[in-house]
């Protein structure tokens, strides 16, 4: 519930920091993992995280525990929105808001691409994802499917050569 | 019902090819919901995106919002499930597979291969997004802003969130 901006940091502090239930290495070898597989992040975090300690009923409750309560919030916010998104200044805030939502999207992607310059090769798979998605529009799944050899081929040789 | 199954089954396989997490996938979300099924009206979407970006919690809130808007607080649990369900179960079984493996250049090249194509998705979905929720040099000028201070700064994501809001009431954007 205190996730504002994401919920990795505070999870991170919680599980490391706090509670002692993983070292630093642990979680950083877990969280590589979730950001391998696609889906929500967090719920993929849960899932790992939850599953090591209680298998497959620990994976649940902490999905679970993650993501109800953040769910009923925004949907008291949903509530209020339905009440009040005929005012000027409420459609106002919600373009400021989403001007810097996108904002917040494109620097998560460019902070993380400012790892891919030890190895610039593979800026090309970067490259043939957003040209594929937003020059030809593509599904986010043809984008995949095209883009995954790309990438495979060029991880294969920067693993190698790094 | 036949609205639901049809989100319920699409959600689901959007979560097996959303690399780089919801975030990457909202493009396909907006087409889907507002082009292609016409459940909400492109100003709806942009709302339901800020609101989940204005709350605290994982950023799948958009998904959230848009099954709340098609079946209320059933339809809020079924999104939100369908977009989980299937990239949880993968993950559940490859975690093992993945830890376990012992050749760390393999491991590496896997981890590379899916940060770039992380990277590749959210960026343009952030240029995508934005040309559909931006209206107007201002609007564009706060994301640039929003840009370089986060990368530039070590400030919480929150204050960049408020002062949006408070230069949207103004009527600004």
């Amino acid at each position: 519930m205190s996730g504002f901006g994401g919920v990795l940091p505070w999870a991170r502090r919680t599980l490391v920091e706090k509670d002692k239930i993983l070292t630093s290495e642990e979680f950083s070898a877990i969280l590589g993992i979730c950001q391998i597989v696609p889906g929500p992040n967090i719920m993929n975090l849960a899932v790992c995280v939850g599953s090591r300690f209680a298998g497959a009923r620990g994976a649940i409750a902490a999905v679970l525990g993650l993501s109800i309560g953040p769910i009923l919030l925004v949907l008291l916010l949903a509530v209020i929105y339905d009440h009040y998104s005929y005012l000027d200044s409420v459609k106002g805030i919600l373009r400021g808001i989403s001007a810097v939502g996108v904002g917040l999207i494109a620097s998560t992607g460019l902070k993380m691409m400012r790892d891919e310059f030890q190895y610039p090769a593979m800026l090309l798979v970067v490259v043939i994802t957003i040209v594929a998605a937003s020059y030809f529009h593509l599904g986010l799944g043809w984008v995949v499917l095209i883009a995954s050899p790309f990438a495979l081929f060029l991880a294969w040789k920067k693993a190698h050569k790094l | 019902m036949s609205i639901l199954l049809s989100l319920f089954l699409k959600l689901s396989a959007f979560s097996l090819v959303a690399f780089g997490g919801v975030s990457a996938l909202l493009p396909d979300l907006l087409d889907l919901a507002v082009y292609q099924e016409r459940w909400i009206d492109l100003q709806t979407f942009s709302d339901y995106f800020a609101i989940a970006q204005a709350a605290p919690g994982p950023n799948f809130m958009t998904v959230t919002l848009l099954g709340w808007h098609l079946y209320g607080v059933f339809g809020a649990f079924l999104a939100t499930f369908a977009i989980a369900w299937p990239s949880s179960i993968l993950i559940f079984y490859l975690q093992r597979l993945l830890l376990g493996i012992k050749d760390p250049r393999k491991k590496q090249a896997i981890q590379y291969a899916a940060a770039a194509l992380a990277i590749g998705l959210v960026l343009s979905s952030a240029w995508e997004i934005a040309l559909h929720i931006n209206h107007g040099m201002a609007a564009y000028a706060l994301t640039v802003f929003t840009i370089l201070f986060t990368i530039f700064t070590r400030w919480h994501p929150l204050y960049l969130i408020v002062l949006g809001a408070i230069i949207g009431s103004m009527g600004l954007i």
